[in-house]
C-alpha cells in the first residue's frame, strides 16, 4: 500500500502539474477579479458625465439624420416608425445608488453600442451616399466604446463589479428592408430619450 | 313512326352503354400516375417549387409524360393556371416544376393538384390521363405573426417597365387600410375580406437605394411598409469589337449601356465565351476585356459578350479573323535628313507584327496652309521624300499605318516638325521715295516694304543702298541699313541719282529694286480733285499719259494728322489707269490725300494728278471761334479767319449765320429758321468756304442780339451750341465818348502832374512858412495890387517904446549858480494898442535867449513867451555877461544876417505875434518845423549855456520851473 502510495501519488501530481502547481500562491487583492487592460483615469466619473453629455448633444442630430436619409415616410410619421418602442431595453433609475446606475449605464451602453454596430452595417448598404449619416453614427459608436470602458473602470475600481450581464437587441440582419429601417429609427429614437434622462442622473 | 322510335331508343341503349364502358376504362387508375407530390414556397422569389415521382416504371424504363398541372387561387375551383409539363420519365425518378405567382404567395391560399398521362410511341394507352391528384394547399398566412396587417412582397426586385402587385393582409376584416407610393396613395381592389391588391403598371426607375411602399390604418396606430427595387433594364453591349495590335492579345471593347446596379443588386457582370476554344474568361472592366492569342495559329474567332444580371441575361456574338482586326500601333522613330530649303527626307519605323504582313502608311504634310498627302508601303522602315517646298519654313509632318492587305483601322498619328533652310530673297524690295529740298540740297527718304515670308526666304538681315550719281557716272554710294528697318533719309545735291536697294539674308542678295531721284521733287502744281470714299476704300482713276511708263505709284497718308504722315504706296502696272485704295487706317472724317505718279521709262517719278477725299464725311463736331468787331448801333462784323477747312472731318461748303433777336424780324439776305429748341431765328448763307468774315447790318441800335456762325457740309451742319450775345450801342454814344475821353485824360494828366511836383506847388503856392521873399505869387500879388499887405518893409518897423524891468528873485536859483542875480527884462510893447495882425511887426535882437535852449531841435522853431523864464535868464543875469555878449553878437537890426551861424537858436517871432496873449506862455506850443527861414536873432557861447535837456525844449523849462512859479 505504501508502495502504491509512492507512486501514484507523484504520478498524479506529475499528470495534473500546470503552472503555478506546487508554486506559494500569490496575495488575492480586493479587486482582483477586475482586471483592467489599462489603469483607470483619475477623474473618471467627470469623464463619464462629459462623454453623456456629449452623447446627449449629438443624439438629437443623429436621429434627424437618420430618418432624414430613410425618406417618406419617416420624416413625416415619427411617432408611428421611430416611436420609442423598444421592449427590451434595458432600464435605468435614475434614483438609483450610483453603483446601481453604473451598472445599468454599462448595460444601457452595451445594448446600444450592439444596435448601432447593426444600424451602421445596415446603413452603409441601404445608404451607401449618406456620408455624413455614416460619419455620425461612427462618432457615436467610438465615444460608446469609451464610455463603456470608463464605466467599467469605474465599476471595477470602486465597486469590485468585475462581470454585468448585458442584453443586446434583435440582429436585423435577417430583417426586410423596411423593417431594418424602422428598427434603426425606433432604437434611435429611444436612445435619444434615454441619453437625455442618463446623462442627467450623472 | 314506331320504327323510328325503335331506332331511337336502341341508339340511346347502345350510347349509354359505351359511356359506361369508357367510365370504367377512366376509373381505373393510371400505372403512372403522379405521387407523393409536395409543394414548397419560395416567398422570396414568389415561387411554387413542386415535387413528385412516377411510380411503378420498370428498372431502366424511360418513359415520356405528360403532366398536367392546375392551380387555384383562394378556393379549388378558381383555376388560375394549367400548364401541361412533358418530360421524360426515368425509374426512381424525382421530377420538379416551378411556378412564379405574379401575387405574393402570402396574400392568397394557393391550391395545386396535377395528372399525368402516357406520350410515348412505345406505349399504346397514351390518350388517358390518370386521376388527378389531391389538392395541396399552400397558405403562408398562417405563419405570418400578430401585427395587425403586414404588406407584401417584401424587397421585391424587379425591372424598369414591369408591372408589380402589392398586397396587403390584415388581421381583422374591418380595417380600413390605405397605401401610399412615394407619398400618393395608390387604389386597390379587394381580393378577400382582409386582403387588397394593388396593381402598379410600368414601374419606373426612382432611386437606386428602392422605393418605400408602406400603408397605414385608419387606426393610425401602426405603418408597415415594403421596400421596392426597381432595377434599370439591362441592354445589351453595343458596338461589341475585338482588335489586335501585336497579334498575341486581342483586345475587346462595347458600349455597356447603362449600369443597373442596385442595393440589391450588383452591376451586371460581362462575361467572353470563344466558342472554336471553348474558352471562357469573365471580364474584370466593365467595357473591355482582353483575350490571349492561343499561341497555336487560330485565325477565326467567335466571341460571345454575355451581360449578366439578377433579372436577365443578354449576349452579342462577334465572328472575325484574326488576320483582319490587326490595328498596328502608331510609328516610331521618326526623323528627317537632307533638310535643304526646299527638299526634306523623312524615315520611319513600325512595330513587327509578323513576317508576313505589309502595312499601308499614309504621310502627311502640313506647311503654309495647305496638305500633301502620300501613302507608302511599309515593311519594316519608311521612308518618304518631299519635294517644293519652301525656304525657311516650319512644316509638320505625320504618318500612320495600317494593315495593307486586310484593311481595319489607321494607328495613331505619329507627328514630328521640320523647318527647311534659309534661300536668298526671291523678290526685289518695293520702294518709293519722298523729296524734299532744303536749302539747295535734296533730302531724300527713302521708303520700302518688308519682303514677305515667301518672297524673303529667311530672316532679312539687312538693306543694302548702293547711290549712284548719273551726272557723274564714277561717283557711288553704298549704304548698308539694318533690319529691320524700312526707310532711310539721303542728303543730296541737285544732281540725278539713281539708287539700287537690296534685301539680304544670311544666304543671299535679293533682286535689286531701282529707282531714280532728281532735286526736282516733281511736285508740279496739279489740280486738286475730290473722290468719294466707299466702304472698301478709295476708288482712284488717272488720265492715262501718252508717253511711255513703265507703271504708276499711288501715295497717301495713313495718319496725315498726326505727326508722322506714315506714308503709303501702291505700285500698278503701266496699263492699269484706276485702283482701289484701301487700308485698315483709314477712319472716318479725315480727310486723306492722294498723288499719282507715273514712272518713266528713265524710272523717274514724276505727279499726275491729286486727289483728296474722306472715307466718309462727317458732320462738323465744332464751330469756328468767331471775333465780333466794328460794332455800331446798326451793324458789326464777324469773323473767323484762324477756321481751317482741311482738318474738318468732311469739305466745308459754307457757313450759316444765325441771328437772334427780340424783333424776330429777317431782312434780306437772311431767311427765317427754326432751330432745334424752337427758337426761331435768321439764317444768313455763306456760300464760299473761304469767305470767312461776314458783316450782319440793318441792326436796331440798343438791341439785344444772338449769333451763331456754323459751317455746313453735305452731311450736314456744325452743332448748334451757344449763341454769342450782343448789344447794339445808341448813336450818341460814340460821340460822347470823342469828348469825354479826351477830357478825362487832359484832368487825369494834370493830377498827375500836380501829384508829381506837388512840393514844388506847396513851395510855389503855400509854403508853411511863407518867404515873402521867395513867394513868387505873393509877389505877383504885391506888384498887382497892394505891396503894403503883402511884404512888410524895414522902414515899416517903427519901435515904440522898450521897457526894460529888473526884478529881483531872492528864493530862485538857478542849475548853474546857487544863487541867481536879478533878471533882466526885454518887453517889446507896440505902441499902437490896436495892432493886433501879423502886419506891423516888432523887430529887435533878443538876448534872453540862450543856445542850448534850442538844441533839441537843431533848426526848429521853439515858440517862446517874450519874456524868457528866470531860471534860463539867470546865466546872462550879471550885466558883464550880458556886455560881454552884447559885444560879442551885437543887436543887429532886421537886415542880413551872414550865414553859417546856424548854430544859433533864435525865438519865432510868428509864434507871439499870432498868439492870442502875447504875454501868456503857450500851453501847447506847436512842434518844432524843419528848415526854418528864419536866421538867428542871437548868438551865445556854448560854454555858458545850460546843458541841454533830453526832452523837448518846451518840457525841459516847465521842469526847471518851481512849482507856483508863473509868467505874467
Amino acid at each position: 500500500m505504501k508502495v502504491l502510495a509512492a507512486g501514484v501519488v507523484p504520478l498524479l501530481l506529475v499528470l495534473h502539474w500546470k503552472h503555478g502547481a506546487g508554486s506559494p500562491l500569490p496575495i488575492t487583492p480586493v479587486n482582483a477579479t477586475c482586471a483592467t487592460r489599462h489603469p483607470c483615469h483619475s477623474n473618471l466619473m467627470n469623464q463619464i458625465r462629459n462623454q453623456l453629455a456629449q452623447l446627449n448633444g449629438s443624439a438629437n442630430a443623429l436621429f434627424i439624420l437618420y430618418y432624414t436619409a430613410q425618406g417618406e415616410p419617416f420624416p413625416n410619421n415619427l411617432d408611428k416608425l421611430c416611436g420609442p418602442n423598444v421592449t427590451d431595453f434595458p432600464p435605468f433609475h435614475a434614483n438609483g445608488t450610483e453603483k446601481t446606475r453604473l451598472v445599468e449605464l454599462y448595460r444601457i451602453i452595451a445594448y446600444l453600442g450592439a444596435s448601432l454596430g447593426n444600424i451602421t452595417r445596415d446603413q452603409k448598404v441601404l445608404n451607401p451616399n449618406a456620408l455624413s449619416l455614416h460619419s455620425k453614427l461612427n462618432a457615436t459608436a467610438d465615444i460608446m466604446r469609451g464610455l463603456l470602458s470608463n464605466v467599467l473602470c469605474r465599476l471595477c475600481n470602486k465597486y469590485h463589479v468585475a462581470h454585468v450581464d448585458v442584453a443586446y437587441g434583435p440582429d436585423t440582419s435577417g430583417k426586410d428592408v423596411f423593417q431594418k429601417k424602422k428598427l434603426g429609427c425606433q432604437l434611435l429614437g429611444k436612445y435619444k430619450q434615454v441619453i437625455a434622462v442618463v446623462a442627467q442622473a450623472f | 313512326m314506331a320504327l323510328f322510335s325503335v331506332f331511337q331508343t336502341t341508339f340511346l341503349l347502345a350510347l349509354l352503354s359505351l359511356r359506361t364502358y369508357q367510365s370504367e376504362v377512366l376509373s381505373e387508375p393510371l400505372p403512372w400516375a403522379p405521387e407523393s407530390l409536395r409543394v414548397f414556397i419560395n416567398s422570396t422569389h414568389q415561387c411554387l417549387h413542386l415535387q413528385w415521382s412516377v411510380h411503378n416504371l420498370a428498372h431502366h424504363q424511360e418513359l415520356k409524360m405528360v403532366f398536367q398541372i392546375e392551380i387555384s387561387r383562394i378556393k379549388t375551383s378558381n383555376v388560375i393556371w394549367v400548364e401541361n409539363y412533358s418530360t421524360t420519365v426515368k425509374w426512381n425518378q424525382v421530377l420538379h416544376w416551378s411556378w412564379e405567382s405574379k401575387l405574393p404567395l402570402e396574400c392568397a391560399k394557393h391550391f395545386i393538384r396535377m395528372r399525368s398521362a402516357v406520350d410515348d410511341a412505345k406505349t399504346p394507352k397514351q390518350s388517358f390521363w390518370s386521376n388527378w391528384s389531391s389538392w395541396e394547399e399552400v397558405h403562408v398566412q398562417n405563419s405570418l405573426g400578430h401585427d395587425p396587417f403586414f404588406v407584401f412582397p417584401k424587397d421585391k426586385l424587379v425591372e424598369e417597365g414591369s408591372n408589380v402587385t402589392i398586397c396587403y393582409v390584415s388581421r381583422s376584416q374591418q380595417n380600413n387600410i390605405s397605401c401610399y407610393l412615394e407619398g400618393v396613395r395608390m387604389q386597390g381592389e379587394q381580393l378577400e375580406p382582409n386582403v387588397s391588391v394593388f396593381n402598379l403598371n410600368h414601374v419606373a426607375f426612382i432611386r437606386e437605394t428602392g422605393t418605400n411602399i408602406y400603408c397605414k390604418g385608419d387606426q393610425g396606430d401602426s405603418i408597415k411598409g415594403i421596400v421596392l427595387f426597381v432595377s434599370k433594364v439591362l441592354e445589351e453591349p453595343k458596338d461589341f469589337s475585338c482588335e489586335t495590335q501585336d497579334l498575341t492579345t486581342l483586345n475587346c471593347t462595347w458600349d455597356p449601356r447603362s449600369d443597373t446596379g442596385l442595393l440589391k443588386q450588383l452591376s451586371q457582370s460581362y462575361t467572353l465565351f470563344e466558342s472554336f476554344s471553348g474558352k471562357k474568361t469573365l471580364c474584370k472592366h466593365k467595357s473591355w476585356c482582353s483575350w490571349e492569342v492561343a499561341p497555336e495559329s487560330q485565325e477565326m474567332y467567335n466571341f460571345t459578350l454575355t451581360a449578366e444580371n439578377y433579372l436577365r441575361k443578354r449576349s452579342v456574338h462577334l465572328l472575325f479573323n484574326l488576320t483582319h482586326r490587326v490595328h498596328p500601333m502608331a510609328p516610331f522613330s521618326v526623323l528627317f535628313t537632307d533638310v535643304s530649303a526646299t527638299n526634306a527626307t523623312m524615315t520611319w519605323k513600325v512595330h513587327s507584327t509578323g513576317n508576313y504582313y505589309t502595312l499601308l502608311c499614309q504621310v502627311e504634310l502640313y506647311g503654309e496652309g495647305e496638305v500633301i498627302q502620300h501613302n507608302v508601303s511599309v515593311e519594316v522602315d519608311g521612308k518618304q521624300l518631299f519635294g517644293g517646298l519652301e525656304p525657311d519654313t516650319e512644316y509638320r509632318a505625320q504618318v500612320r499605318c495600317a494593315n495593307a492587305n486586310h484593311f481595319w483601322k489607321w494607328s495613331e498619328w505619329t507627328r514630328q516638325n521640320f523647318t527647311t533652310t534659309e534661300a536668298a530673297p526671291s523678290e526685289a524690295p518695293d520702294v518709293w521715295r519722298n523729296v524734299k529740298s532744303v536749302q539747295g540740297h535734296s533730302v531724300v527718304t527713302l521708303f520700302w516694304k518688308p519682303l514677305s515670308k515667301l518672297q524673303a526666304n529667311g530672316k532679312i538681315l539687312f538693306y543694302n543702298i548702293v547711290i549712284e550719281n548719273l551726272d557723274r557716272s564714277s561717283i557711288s554710294r553704298l549704304l548698308s541699313i539694318p533690319a529691320p528697318a524700312n526707310g532711310t533719309e539721303l542728303n543730296l545735291d541737285q544732281c540725278l541719282y539713281q539708287i539700287h536697294v537690296t534685301a539680304n539674308n544670311s544666304v543671299g542678295t535679293s533682286p535689286a529694286s531701282v529707282i531714280i531721284v532728281s532735286g526736282d521733287p516733281g511736285n508740279k502744281e496739279v489740280e486738286e480733285e475730290r473722290v468719294k470714299g466707299m466702304e472698301d476704300g478709295f476708288s482712284l482713276s488717272w488720265k492715262p499719259q501718252p508717253g511711255n511708263v513703265t507703271g504708276y505709284i499711288v501715295e497717301w497718308c495713313d495718319h496725315p494728322r498726326g505727326p508722322l504722315c506714315d506714308l503709303q504706296w501702291k505700285s500698278v502696272g503701266p496699263t492699269t489707269t484706276s485702283t482701289v485704295v484701301s487700308s485698315d487706317a483709314f477712319r472716318p472724317g479725315v480727310q486723306y490725300n492722294f498723288r499719282i505718279y507715273g514712272i518713266s521709262t528713265e524710272r523717274v517719278p514724276y505727279l499726275l494728278e491729286k486727289k483728296t477725299g474722306y472715307s466718309q464725311e462727317l458732320a462738323p463736331s465744332d464751330n469756328p471761334q468767331v471775333v465780333m468787331s466794328n460794332l455800331t448801333s446798326r451793324s458789326f462784323t464777324l469773323s473767323w479767319k484762324d477756321y481751317s477747312t482741311e482738318s474738318q472731318p468732311s469739305f466745308i461748303q459754307g457757313y450759316h449765320v444765325y441771328l437772334k433777336s427780340k424783333a424776330g424780324q429777317c431782312h434780306s439776305g437772311s431767311e427765317k429758321a427754326v432751330l432745334s429748341d424752337d427758337a426761331v431765328c435768321c439764317k444768313y448763307k455763306i456760300d464760299n468756304p473761304k469767305q470767312k468774315t461776314f458783316v450782319v447790318e440793318n441792326l436796331q441800335p440798343e438791341s439785344f442780339y444772338e449769333f451763331l456762325v456754323t459751317p455746313y457740309t453735305s452731311v450736314g451742319e456744325g452743332p448748334h451750341g451757344a449763341f454769342t450775345k450782343v448789344t447794339t450801342p445808341d448813336e450818341y454814344s460814340p460821340i460822347l465818348i470823342r469828348i469825354i475821353l479826351p477830357m478825362v485824360f487832359c484832368i487825369l494828366l494834370i493830377m498827375i502832374i500836380c501829384y508829381l511836383k506837388s512840393q514844388w506847388m506847396k513851395e510855389k503856392c503855400y509854403p508853411d512858412i511863407p518867404d515873402p521873399y521867395k513867394s513868387s505869387v505873393l509877389s505877383l500879388i504885391k506888384s498887382k495890387e497892394n505891396p503894403r499887405l503883402t511884404i512888410m518893409s524895414i522902414k515899416d518897423c517903427v519901435p515904440d517904446s522898450i521897457e526894460v524891468l529888473n526884478k529881483q528873485e531872492g528864493t530862485r536859483k538857478s542849475l548853474t549858480e546857487t544863487e541867481s542875480s536879478k533878471a533882466t527884462y526885454l518887453y517889446l510893447l507896440p505902441t499902437d494898442k490896436s495892432y493886433s495882425g501879423p502886419g506891423p511887426c516888432i523887430c529887435f535882437e533878443n538876448f534872453t535867449y540862450n543856445q542850448a535852449a534850442s538844441d533839441s531841435a537843431s533848426c526848429g522853431h521853439v515858440p517862446v513867451a517874450p519874456v524868457a523864464p528866470p531860471s534860463q535868464l539867470g546865466l546872462l543875469t550879471s550885466p558883464e555877461n550880458l556886455l560881454k555878449a552884447l559885444e560879442k553878437n551885437y543887436m543887429n537890426s532886421l537886415g542880413e544876417i551872414p550865414a553859417g551861424e546856424t548854430n544859433l537858436n533864435y525865438v519865432s517871432q510868428l509864434a507871439s505875434a499870432t498868439s492870442g496873449d502875447k504875454f501868456s506862455l503857450p500851453t501847447n506850443p506847436p512842434e518844432p518845423a524843419l528848415c526854418s527861414e528864419y536866421k538867428m536873432q542871437m548868438a551865445i557861447p556854448l560854454g555858458l549855456a545850460s546843458p541841454p535837456s533830453s526832452g523837448s525844449s518846451s518840457l525841459s523849462s516847465v521842469t526847471l520851473l518851481d512849482e507856483g512859479e508863473h509868467y505874467h
